[in-house]
């Protein structure tokens, strides 16, 4: 039995009217210990799909289920890391993390948290900064916070929402590095949403791009067999790297090529009849309608594509 | 700027005395002055005559005024008399009576706002209320209070009241006229709770307690602190006329007080004491208020 599933499920939003359907027949398998990682365009609703696991959003048609049962609101068993950090401002580094295993570990004493909650501050190399305020770390820090605080769940899946988009390319392929450091010593599944086909494919075992159709779908998954540890430097000459890259790429372009749509608007001609002006200056002036049309419904159709 | 004042900021020391000058001789210019003239009366003797004469002519001068306050300067903590105290204390007394009230507002306003900002329906129910109990001014609400609070009567041991209806009156009157900033901060401060920090609460699946006093507090603080300082300046406002209403002993009965009995001098005196505690307060406030602007 996979780990995660969604099944059949479409989401819009909006009232009836000015609905606009964002995601449509969504299939997704994801089995433990897998890393998959879903590259889409920008606000073509990958933060709907991911939200649909996490229990943020519910689907509309469909469903979205763990082990087999249904989502139906968040929980620390899906851990999720969201684009920007969302630590608390006015919580240290060690605070915000604690927040969150207080909460999970109930049953723990005091030394277990506290322990627990070290360690993942020495996972992300933190350390040092412990005692800090979200404020006086850099994005990257605050983001390794991020990823601690979720880890610190124990999540049976770490869904990451974005998570190095803020950062400047350096930092985030440092990240990349690091977050694949953190899975593979203890394989949680993850599943990662990006809009970067070098990243998905850097970090993924299966990239599954979705497809900026409208409502969008997700595409065919590809399998990433690249041998880990995957080194950034000589992985940019690996013929089967630059293949992957190539055919994803290549998916998503034609994707948003067959999305262009014509649409055709109905533009009326300038075809105002002079004014008589010699009737300015009598009552008749004042009681004009306003500029006449030669004919009124006189329109010329003009496709515009979009 | 010659450099010194520049080192030393000296501008924001000596612009504000130049104003103050221009205004104590724009102050002299309207006051009125003692005019002596002499006169033959009937009996054929040779009297002196004191007359006050000017634009405004009871308006005592800056020198006047100062001659008049100095009693109440020099020895700010003097009690002469139920009436007749130092500046200070009667300021003391005032102060008392607006933290009373304040505290009151703080308690009541808070949770009013709370209730406001998460729930729509308790504001669609609530804000037509509110918006229309807001203006209304510290004089209307003191003859409300007394009637509410008629009943109201705490006697000591030898049978003197030490709070009856005048008291819960003032304090009543000053607590609703200062809860407004505080509510309505309160409630704008949650609504812009950033959706992220309640998706983090909701994803640690926190209780509705722990949420409150772990993400919508903190989150809200700072808001809740601009609408501390803004309630904290209104309740210094009402004291003035809760005071001259009641009768109590205070800055703004001393004001009142001296009024009838004709010493106007006393007025600007009281003016401007109350100016300058409020100036402090303010400032104290925004002390505090900069502490927790966080995020």
């Amino acid at each position: 039995m996979p780990l995660i599933e969604i099944k059949g499920a479409s989401k819009g939003f909006g009232l009836p009217g000015s609905r606009t359907e964002v995601l449509k027949d969504i299939n997704l398998s994801v089995e433990e210990g897998e890393f998959v990682v879903i590259v889409g365009y920008s606000g073509s609703g990958k933060s709907t799909l991911i939200n649909l696991i996490s229990g943020l959003v519910k689907p509309d048609t469909g469903e979205a289920l763990i082990e087999g049962k249904k989502i139906t609101e968040p929980g620390p068993d899906r851990g999720l890391v969201f684009q920007n950090y969302s630590l608390l401002p006015w919580l240290t580094v060690e605070e915000n993390i604690a927040l969150a295993v207080d909460e999970v570990f109930k049953d723990w004493t005091l030394e277990q948290r506290k322990a627990h909650v070290a360690k993942h501050i020495a996972m992300v190399k933190l350390t040092p900064a412990a005692h800090k305020l979200p404020k006086e770390l850099s994005g990257g820090m605050r983001q390794r916070v991020s990823v601690a605080r979720t880890l610190a769940m124990n999540p049976k899946v770490l869904l990451m929402d974005e998570p190095l988009s803020a950062l400047d390319a350096l930092t985030r392929a440092q990240l990349q590095d690091e977050i694949s450091d953190i899975w593979m010593n203890n394989k949680t599944t993850v599943i990662w949403i990006t809009n970067d086909p070098d990243e998905a494919i850097l970090v993924a075992d299966k990239v599954i791009p979705l497809l900026p159709t409208s409502p969008a779908t997700l595409g065919e998954p590809m399998i990433i067999d690249l041998d880990r540890p995957r080194d950034r430097r000589s992985i940019n000459h690996d013929p089967k790297f630059k293949k992957l890259r190539t055919q994803l790429i290549t998916t998503l372009l034609d994707a948003k090529g067959r999305t262009k749509s014509k649409t055709s608007l109905k533009l009326t001609l300038p075809d105002i009849l002079p004014e008589d002006l010699t009737t300015v200056n009598t009552l008749q002036f004042l009681n004009r309608s306003g500029p006449k049309r030669r004919t009124a419904d006189k329109r010329e159709e003009v496709e515009v594509a979009a | 700027m010659h450099p010194l004042i520049q080192k030393y900021k000296l501008d924001s020391i000596f612009l504000p005395l130049v104003a103050i000058f221009i205004s104590c001789i724009f102050w002299y210019a309207i006051a009125g002055k003692s005019v002596v003239t002499e006169k033959v009366d009937d009996f054929g003797d040779k009297i002196k005559v004191t007359k006050r004469a000017g634009l405004s002519a009871d308006l005592p001068t800056p020198v006047e005024t100062w001659t008049a306050s100095k009693p109440y300067i020099v020895e700010p903590f003097a009690k002469r008399g139920e009436l007749d105290q130092g500046i200070l204390r009667f300021t003391w007394m005032s102060l008392v009576l607006v933290a009373q009230g304040y505290f009151i507002a703080l308690i009541i306003g808070t949770p009013v706002g709370f209730f406001l900002g998460l729930s729509k329906q308790f504001t669609k129910a609530f804000d037509p209320i509110i918006q229309v109990l807001r203006p209304v001014s510290p004089l209307a609400w003191l003859p409300l209070g007394m009637i509410l609070f008629s009943g109201v009567k705490v006697l000591d041991a030898d049978g003197r009241t030490t709070f009856g209806a005048s008291d819960a009156a003032a304090l009543f009157t000053i607590a609703i006229c200062a809860m407004w900033p505080t509510v309505m901060n309160t409630a704008v401060g949650v609504r812009a709770v950033p959706v992220d920090y309640l998706n983090v609460a909701k994803v640690l699946k926190l209780s509705k307690w722990k949420t409150l006093w772990k993400v919508l507090v903190p989150a809200t603080l700072p808001y809740m602190f601009t609408g501390f300082r803004l309630s904290l300046g209104i309740a210094w406002l009402v004291i003035v006329a809760v005071e001259m209403l009641t009768g109590r002993p205070g800055v703004g009965g001393f004001l009142w007080q001296q009024y009838n009995a004709n010493s106007y001098a006393h007025i600007i005196l009281c003016i401007l004491t109350i100016g300058v505690i409020g100036y402090i307060l303010d400032r104290l406030m925004s002390v505090v208020e900069g502490r927790f602007k966080t995020a």
